[in-house]
């Protein structure tokens, strides 16, 4: 965990996804978020995953950065997953259908096909949503976010607040990384593995007080500025980041539109047909 | 804001403990309504203040917590609804929150939990409730009362936002069996009301010493 594993761009990239409009990278990111959310059918994950790996080798990131956060990533989800199997370890019966047992532990803890599948899917599911939002996150700007969320009629000063807060992520970051190297400094011990759980909230709540301060002492600078340039006198808005449709852009639009009716299509039918299971497993059903 | 009003607070020290001054401002400001004080003012200043109480969320969520249950951790982000629900009102408070939670999901990597999004918005539309009872962080004032009620609201919020809203929700978004999320409630319900409570309440009388030095001028729009 060092300051470089947050990806926010200021800059536009060259590639094919980097060049699209905000109006089209929100679009696009909004609806298969909806879609992910709502399904558990590894027949529409899985293809879901490899898209979004291909489109993730198509920006040419940094492949050591998102090795450190995938690595991480996939560490985190895995020790989620063994959190819930040892709350629940017959999970799968419930939202699967079935029990079939691989293994016995104990009387409670057992080990069955589906709890495992589920888990499967559960994790392929996440690793999805999470190069989603990786992919989206390295193709935009915070001002082309502002332009693409303003274009779906959320009030400007909404979409202000979300191109900001995604400004200054990376100097809050750097802020509380300077915090917790200077109190290290004066001989705090921070390391996870040598303090106890007491010690370490103590010292989250030192880092906390100047964090605090020193991020909201750029509120009025900010505000300032932004009165200056004549912030929240009109009732809408332009955004300088926002260009004409590339080639892309008008490839994506019927693209975006099917994955609408797709999604409304999957909700109607959800709700009419609740499945019995809700997830769909090879050899049940 | 925490800055800049100190130096004409230095000027007209000396009338600082007039209480009938002191007296006159907090009836001027009780005339405001209940529902703007709900809303709050949405000037440049509370756009900005929340995005960086968004930000301060997201980084905090993902750097400041130390985990308790699965996709659960006491986290010191829960300092931000106090802190932006103190200084603009309750819905900047929850507009914050429910950011500031999409934000560290989308850096996080453990999903998109929009019902645990919402719930953190309704928490932090209670936890800012603070001007409501008349504690004016801006202004100075915040007395014990009023901490014994900000505690109150905060175990009230917190059962409402994770035990009512957020399980409500799960059902309806995801139809996942609750087991989980009931033990992910009370993990979270536990956590935040005591980091609200035990760090909240010393970081109010904080601000409110801090500002206390202008109690008796008031700001001219």
């Amino acid at each position: 965990m060092n300051t470089k594993r947050l990806f926010i761009n200021v800059k536009p990239g060259k590639t094919f996804l980097d060049r699209l409009t905000g109006k089209t990278k929100v679009r696009l990111f909004l609806i298969l978020i909806l879609l992910l959310i709502q399904t558990w059918d590894i027949r529409l994950i899985l293809p879901l995953l490899l898209l979004f790996i291909t489109a993730l080798i198509s920006l040419k990131p940094d492949w050591k950065k998102v090795w450190g956060v995938l690595g991480f990533i996939i560490l985190v989800n895995l020790f989620n997953l063994f959190l819930m199997w040892l709350v629940e370890p017959d999970y799968g019966l419930g939202v699967v259908g079935g029990s079939t047992v691989l293994a016995r532990l104990s009387r409670f803890y057992i080990i069955t096909a589906e709890t495992m599948w589920y888990f499967f899917v559960r994790f392929t599911k996440f690793m999805a949503t999470f190069i989603l939002s990786l992919v989206f996150i390295s193709s935009i700007t915070p001002s082309e976010m502002a332009a693409g969320l303003y274009s779906i009629k959320i009030p400007y000063k909404i979409c202000t607040i979300v191109s900001l807060a995604f400004r200054y992520i990376p100097d809050i970051t750097r802020d509380f990384h300077n915090i917790k190297i200077s109190i290290q400094a004066r001989g705090m011990e921070l390391d996870s593995k040598k303090t106890g759980l007491i010690t370490r909230l103590k010292q989250n709540v030192l880092i906390l007080a100047p964090l605090i301060i020193t991020s909201f002492d750029r509120v009025g600078n900010i505000a300032n500025a932004m009165d200056l340039r004549g912030f929240g006198k009109g009732k809408k808005r332009t955004y300088y980041s926002e260009h004409e449709d590339t080639d892309g852009d008008r490839i994506l639009r019927p693209v975006i539109l099917i994955l609408v009716v797709v999604f409304v299509v999957f909700v109607v039918r959800g709700f009419i047909h609740p499945p019995v299971y809700q997830v769909w497993c090879p050899w049940i059903s | 804001m925490l800055m800049n009003e100190a130096h004409e607070g230095d000027i007209v020290r000396h009338t600082h403990d007039t209480t009938e001054e002191g007296d006159m401002i907090m009836s001027e400001k009780k005339k405001q309504s209940v529902g703007s004080l709900l809303v709050g003012k949405w000037d440049t200043k509370t756009v900005v203040g929340i995005a960086i109480g968004a930000a301060l969320f997201g980084v905090l969520m993902n750097f400041g917590g130390i985990r308790i249950f699965t996709n659960t951790s006491l986290t010191t982000a829960m300092i931000v609804d106090v802190i932006v629900g103190a200084l603009f009102g309750p819905l900047p408070a929850a507009v914050a929150a429910f950011f500031g939670n999409v934000i560290s999901d989308l850096i996080g990597g453990w999903g998109f939990w929009f019902d645990w999004s919402i719930g953190n918005a309704v928490l932090a539309f209670f936890v800012g409730l603070l001007p409501l009872y008349g504690a004016k962080i801006n202004d100075g004032v915040f007395t014990t009362k009023q901490a014994v009620i900000y505690a109150v609201t905060v175990i009230v919020g917190n059962l409402i936002a994770f035990g009512v809203v957020t399980p409500l929700l799960t059902y309806l978004f995801y139809s996942q069996e609750l087991t989980i999320t009931w033990g992910q409630a009370w993990a979270a319900v536990i956590g935040n009301a005591s980091v609200q409570i035990i760090i909240g309440i010393p970081l109010l009388f904080l601000l409110a010493k801090r500002n206390a030095r202008s109690t008796n001028l008031s700001q001219e729009d």
